[in-house]
């Protein structure tokens, strides 16, 4: 049981590289589906935007808040404010917590699609029709995914910051322009390239993944549920991971 | 002690599902529901059973009215008209976590059952009342140890059966109980219904496509289509019925039976 | 492409529709959100009800608890040694330029405690049994067993939802100690490594910023937390519909609401927390 347990996930592994590949090989030679990948940015990105910027916004309220009771608590001043919570959204919050909720929404959704599509032999029926199911259905996916990741994560720190700057004005007497000019010192446009940097291969990791489980899954409605709930876990925990290694890797570089 | 419709209506949305239906089955008798697919005939049963709740109506189990008990207060009720009524569904349903036997014991082990019995059965009884059941589903014990995915479809369907038939219900309800099964244990199946209701005076309302099955063994038949009672009657009205879509069944179910067959020959 | 060159008016007309159409569909989408949060409510507020009155399935609970426990500890082992290390890295570049290390351990470890830990935690507790829950119960439901065992006259709440509602709340607070044990390491082993602090001093900053209130604020937001994973993953397994597709679809809804429901949650409860901290430090001064 273990073991079998183990071979599914190589398996899935292992075709989520091969997908990968065959994505970034189509890039250069197409062919490029622009309708097929509006349509999916309308669905991924678009449909994602409202639950993003909701918990973004909230996160923001949540961090400045968090900051401000450690500042005051640690030096009794809170004129590190703007500083921190700059630095903070840009390299880490602003980042992680998009990309979670985009494994939750667009991974989860993407596997269930694929799963149901498989257990009701629509992907049999493609193969018998020789529709390459990588070429029509995950490729505009995966170029969707990587922009609209990208786009909501300049989004959401736009808001998280936004909204800090407001808490802060409002709750605790920072002058707007002081504010920023004081958050400006800190954080620099290196800053903003390694966050999206970072969101573009989230964006990158995360329909590999899902479609992988999708296309492995076998036994029906429950297999169906199965690989939703392993997909979104390889895809959280891949998150974490690249997210340390690219932490590490930025920080060492800058 | 009867089970009966009181124009009972239901929609999913903008489709209605069932439209004023009104009907009444008597202690002993057998009535057949028959239809084209989804035209409500499982709804019915299900809302017997209080799974589903009527927009407007009534039905009546016994005397409990089951339409009025969906509110938390009285579901102690609900689940005394749950355990008069035994369903058999179009799925096997049988809990995949549970083995063959856990399966057929479940009714058997619940605190109502125990309620209704007075006192807690022992595992002897238990395991006796579980060989008894299948002995009445033509299975062998063999399949007990196993769990319901490491069995086939037919045999499943029985375990299913005979999970409702353990805790000896009034009511017996069948949703397609022969749909998916080979000749054989259609035709077993089938004379199982017919000795239940008339050894143990037992009511059983089967939901069914099967017009043949319904001919040879109810005591009534009912038609519904667009969710209204098209007919209901004795297999005899049935056979001789001048309405387009129960002409329609009939024909298609005389050309696959031997020439000069009849309703009386059941 | 063509509509484009259509005239002014219409292309004003379409514009117009277009916008009372994402305006209705925007109504539409607010209304559907309260409906599902009332539905979860509603949902929570029969599991309680039911409660009351249950009979013999505590057994069941504990078995739930092994199982969700070991499903889930492999996971947020590995999850928290991670970010534990992410959050020491951040924490480390950002205090560099305040030239204030010497704090680093202390509000590393307190804001694992108080906000990120009982947020991983239940995120990945989200994925990893809370959607394995919605996809076991819409299974059950789809495949008509749970109108099986209401039609052998067992309530299906207290057989089914009971045991797993409260395994994942009770067994949340668990895989918490363990996730924050964990994390609290893996920022002590990549401060020692990477950033080359001094441990020592590491430590010793821990206690300025920790206490049992800390500790207090952390288990409460996991309950908080792990109540939502619990009553969202059952409630949408219990009501999914419609075949396979119908468990994908719960599954995925269930992965979404639960995390948004998280967030929010996160802000009610710090305010809340807030407030009882300040309450309390008036009533002792």
């Amino acid at each position: 049981m273990k073991r079998a347990a183990f071979r599914k996930h190589l398996d899935a592994f292992i075709l989520a590289v091969h997908l990968f590949r065959r994505c970034f090989a189509q890039t250069s030679t197409g062919p490029h589906r622009k309708k097929e990948t509006y349509l999916a940015i309308e669905n991924l990105g678009l449909g994602s935007l409202p639950i993003i910027s909701l918990a973004t916004g909230f996160t923001g309220l949540v961090m400045t808040g968090e900051i401000a009771w450690h500042m005051d608590f640690a030096l009794s001043n809170v004129s590190m404010i703007p500083g921190f919570t700059g630095q903070f959204v840009l390299r880490e919050l602003g980042v992680a917590i998009p990309a979670l909720l985009m494994v939750s929404k667009v991974g989860a959704s993407l596997t269930a699609e694929l799963a149901s599509m498989r257990i009701t032999e629509q992907i049999d029926a493609f193969r018998l029709l020789k529709i390459d199911v990588v070429s029509y259905h995950v490729y505009p996916r995966w170029l969707a995914c990587i922009f609209s990741t990208v786009c909501l994560t300049v989004i959401s720190i736009a808001i998280t910051l936004g909204i800090a700057m407001f808490t802060a004005v409002t709750k605790y007497h920072f002058n707007s322009e002081e504010y920023l000019n004081t958050m400006t010192q800190f954080i620099n446009s290196v800053d903003l390239i390694c966050a999206i940097s970072k969101a573009a291969v989230f964006g990158m990791i995360i329909p590999p993944i899902a479609c992988a489980y999708g296309l492995t899954c076998d036994g029906g409605a429950q297999g169906v549920g199965q690989a939703t709930t392993d997909a979104v876990v390889a895809c959280t925990l891949s998150v974490i991971t690249l997210d340390f290694v690219l932490t590490a890797f930025f920080s060492a570089l800058f | 002690m009867s089970i009966r419709f009181e124009n009972v209506s239901k929609s999913f949305g903008p489709k209605k599902v069932l439209d004023q239906v009104s009907f009444e089955v008597k202690k002993g008798q057998i009535l057949f529901i028959l239809g084209k697919s989804g035209m409500g005939k499982s709804v019915t049963l299900k809302h017997l059973i209080g799974v589903l709740a009527p927009d407007s109506g009534k039905i009546f189990v016994d005397h409990f009215e089951v339409s009025a008990l969906h509110s938390p207060q009285r579901i102690d009720e609900l689940t005394l008209v749950r355990q008069k009524c035994g369903m058999v569904f179009q799925h096997p349903a049988l809990l995949d976590s549970l083995t063959n036997f856990e399966n057929l014991a479940f009714g058997l082990r619940t605190p109502q059952y125990q309620k209704k019995m007075g006192r807690a059965l022992t595992e002897s009884e238990i395991e006796k009342r579980v060989f008894d059941t299948l002995k009445l589903v033509h299975l062998e014990k063999d399949v007990l140890e196993l769990f319901p995915n490491e069995t086939s479809y037919g045999v499943q369907k029985r375990i299913s059966m005979a999970r409702t038939l353990a805790p000896q219900p009034e009511y017996l309800l069948f949703d397609e109980p022969t749909t998916g099964l080979d000749p054989l244990s259609t035709s077993s199946i089938n004379s199982l219904i017919y000795e239940l209701s008339r050894e143990l005076n037992v009511t059983s309302i089967i939901v069914s496509h099967d017009m043949a099955c319904a001919l040879s063994i109810a005591d009534e038949i009912l038609f519904l289509d667009q969710g209204k009672v098209l007919l209901m009657a004795a297999p005899k009205v049935v056979a001789q019925s001048k309405i387009p879509l129960v002409e329609e069944f009939f024909k298609e179910t005389l050309s696959l039976l031997p020439p000069g067959w009849s309703p009386s020959h059941a | 492409m063509r509509n484009l060159r259509n005239t002014p008016l219409q292309t004003l007309e379409g514009l117009g529709g277009a916008v009372t159409g994402s305006y209705q569909k925007g109504y539409s989408v607010i209304y559907q959100q309260m409906h599902e949060l009332g539905g979860a409510c509603s949902f929570l507020y029969r599991i309680f009800h039911s409660t009351r009155k249950i009979t013999g399935y505590q057994s069941a609970i504990t078995d739930q608890i092994v199982a969700v426990s070991t499903r889930a500890m492999s996971t947020i082992i590995f999850a928290g040694l991670f970010v534990g290390a992410i959050l020491v890295l951040q924490f480390e570049s950002m205090l560099r330029r305040f030239d204030a290390q010497s704090l680093l351990g202390g509000l590393n470890t307190s804001a694992t405690i108080r906000e990120i830990g009982p947020l991983i935690i239940s995120f990945l507790l989200a994925g990893k049994v809370g959607a394995y829950t919605t996809a076991e119960l819409a299974n059950m439901r789809v495949t008509e067993q749970i109108d099986a065992i209401e039609s052998l006259g067992t309530d299906s709440i207290q057989y089914l939802i009971i045991p797993r509602f409260f395994a994942i709340v009770i067994s949340s607070l668990f895989l918490l100690a363990i996730g924050l044990a964990v994390s609290v390491m893996g920022s002590l082993l990549v401060a020692d490594f990477f950033s080359g602090m001094n441990l020592y001093e590491y430590i010793l900053s821990i206690p300025r910023f920790v206490g049992l209130w800390t500790l207090f604020e952390g288990f409460i937001r996991c309950s908080i937390f792990s109540t939502i994973v619990a009553t969202v993953s059952t409630y949408k397994g219990y009501t999914a519909t419609g075949g396979a597709r119908g468990v994908g679809k719960a599954v995925t809804a269930s992965a979404i609401y639960i995390n948004v429901y998280i967030v929010v949650a996160n802000f009610i409860s710090s305010s809340l927390l807030e407030w009882i901290h300040d309450f309390l430090q008036w009533v002792t001064s």
